[in-house]
């Protein structure tokens, strides 16, 4: 759920295009660095990019029977790490408030944060976690997508709240309300993205597993494991 | 393509200079934030579709349709307005002010879409992009920008092919089936997005490609009387809202 144009009163616009800042500029210092030592990077990069655009065109049939689209941090998180995401995540944000007029360009540093920052660090450090501990990649996954999902819109109810706080009961009660109606009828659609996400990674495993071993998400087996191994040595 | 960039590739102003145009549509965003959305809010709206409807030529009904998405998300967003949780009116109550609240932000809100509209509706993303490197922007981000930019349309085509192979297939006759058919979806994208990376990796290695993706970019020259009429414009725009707040509320 994108915040659209205008939404936030300046002063909150501004605090949280500061409080992206850093991370975005995190992002890009590691993205220039990758190009600077493989040219070539550029292109994939763009490719990820255009996947994670592209993504969030798609609609999904959630639990309770109406449609939404996935946001697609999850997977890009798994896939092309958080800071690599942050920066195409702003990017991919950009285009759809100048392409499909989805967000803002004053809100841009809010939805940034929601969507390209606070997901995916979440989505990844419960992907992470699972992984560590010996979880089926599939679960993994699945939890990852539910989690980058849900804390996406759980961020963005809580900037709401902090821009129109409920006049009897103040923050929390805002929290509340805009919670009632952004992230509590998230969960189904979150379950959606996780199931779809489980899908997508099931089928490139079968189809992709090359560039899944290539961006770290995947070991390599039987031959090609052993012949890379061979090689090592 | 998206329908905002084929109306911005034959916009009437499609040869101005994008820093006119970022100027102007985006100088009307920030006035609609910052100003008091009533009376505020309604001229900056009249001044923006003023221009979009008049000098700039964008149609009607292609505006509209744009418009009505923002749009959406503002009557969801302000609907919480409306109403207040605790208090000695019980656990929930019509808010004090809530109706006023709820549509000076709709006002706000609207109008600084139609601000941005109006720079999206005259300025294609591919002229803009280059420039940035001017800007500050470093060159790499720029460069991956512009190919998720041309993939991104690719893609968006691509998966369109697909989805009606799938619909002819009987791949939307179920629940499980539109579910097979979206994982498909997605996946084939992604396998389509990094067959076109190395491919295209491949076409411009074989032309001494050196990690700068230059392209031309449409020369512009700035223009000082649109400059000065965006000023004097945005400058009314400010005066007439205090002066009118100051004299009738």
């Amino acid at each position: 759920m994108h915040i659209a144009e205008g939404f936030l009163p300046p002063l909150h616009a501004v605090a949280w295009g500061a409080a992206s800042a850093p991370f975005v500029v995190h992002g890009v210092r590691a993205l220039t660095r990758e190009v600077k030592a493989h040219p070539e990077s550029t292109l994939l990069l763009g490719a990820s990019g255009a996947f994670t655009f592209v993504l969030s065109a798609l609609k999904i049939p959630s639990v309770t029977g109406s449609c939404s689209h996935p946001t697609g941090t999850g997977l890009g998180a798994i896939l092309f790490r958080p800071p690599i995401m942050a920066v195409l995540g702003t990017i991919t944000l950009l285009f759809q408030a100048l392409l499909l007029a989805h967000g803002g360009l004053t809100t841009l540093g809010a939805n940034v944060f929601s969507m390209a920052i606070a997901g995916p660090w979440a989505g990844y450090a419960v992907y992470r976690l699972l992984r560590k501990s010996g979880a089926p990649l599939m679960v993994t996954v699945f939890l990852g997508a539910f989690f980058a999902d849900l804390v996406t819109y759980c961020v963005t109810s809580v900037q709401l709240a902090l821009a129109f706080p409920d006049p009897g009961s103040g923050f929390l009660g805002a929290l509340e309300k805009f919670a009632g109606i952004f992230a509590l009828t998230q969960i189904p659609l979150a379950v959606s993205e996780g199931l779809l996400t489980v899908l997508v990674m099931r089928l490139l495993m079968q189809s992709s597993r090359s560039d899944l071993v290539r961006l770290g998400v995947a070991k390599l087996t039987g031959g090609a494991g052993a012949q890379q191994e061979a090689t090592a040595r | 393509m998206l329908p905002i960039d084929v109306a911005a590739h034959g916009s009437r102003w499609r040869g101005r200079h994008p820093l006119e145009k970022a100027l102007l549509g985006l100088g009307l965003t920030v006035t609609a934030v910052c100003l008091p959305p009533w009376p505020g809010g309604p001229l900056v709206a009249a001044a923006t579709l003023a221009v979009l409807l008049g000098p700039a030529g964008v149609a009607g009904r292609q505006l509209w349709r744009a418009f009505r998405m923002p749009l959406g998300f503002c009557v969801t967003g302000a609907l919480p307005l409306l109403v207040s949780l605790g208090g000695p009116a019980g656990f929930v109550s019509l808010a004090p002010d809530g109706p006023r609240h709820a549509g000076e932000l709709l006002l706000r809100t609207s109008a600084a879409s139609l601000g941005v509209l109006l720079f999206a509706f005259t300025t294609p993303v591919s002229d803009v992009l280059p420039r940035l490197v001017r800007a500050g922007v470093p060159a790499p981000v720029v460069d991956v920008a512009l190919v998720m930019y041309r993939i991104g349309f690719l893609l968006l085509d691509s998966m369109a092919q697909v989805r009606r192979a799938q619909a002819a297939r009987l791949g939307q006759s179920g629940r499980a089936a539109v579910w097979r058919s979206l994982a498909g979806l997605a996946a084939t994208s992604f396998v389509r997005a990094f067959d076109r990376a190395g491919r295209l990796q491949e076409g411009l290695a074989g032309r001494g490609y050196d990690g700068a993706l230059r392209v031309l970019v449409p020369r512009a020259a700035l223009s000082w009387r649109f400059l000065a009429a965006t000023a004097a414009l945005l400058t009314a725009l400010v005066a007439g809202t205090l002066v009118l707040k100051e004299l009738y509320l």
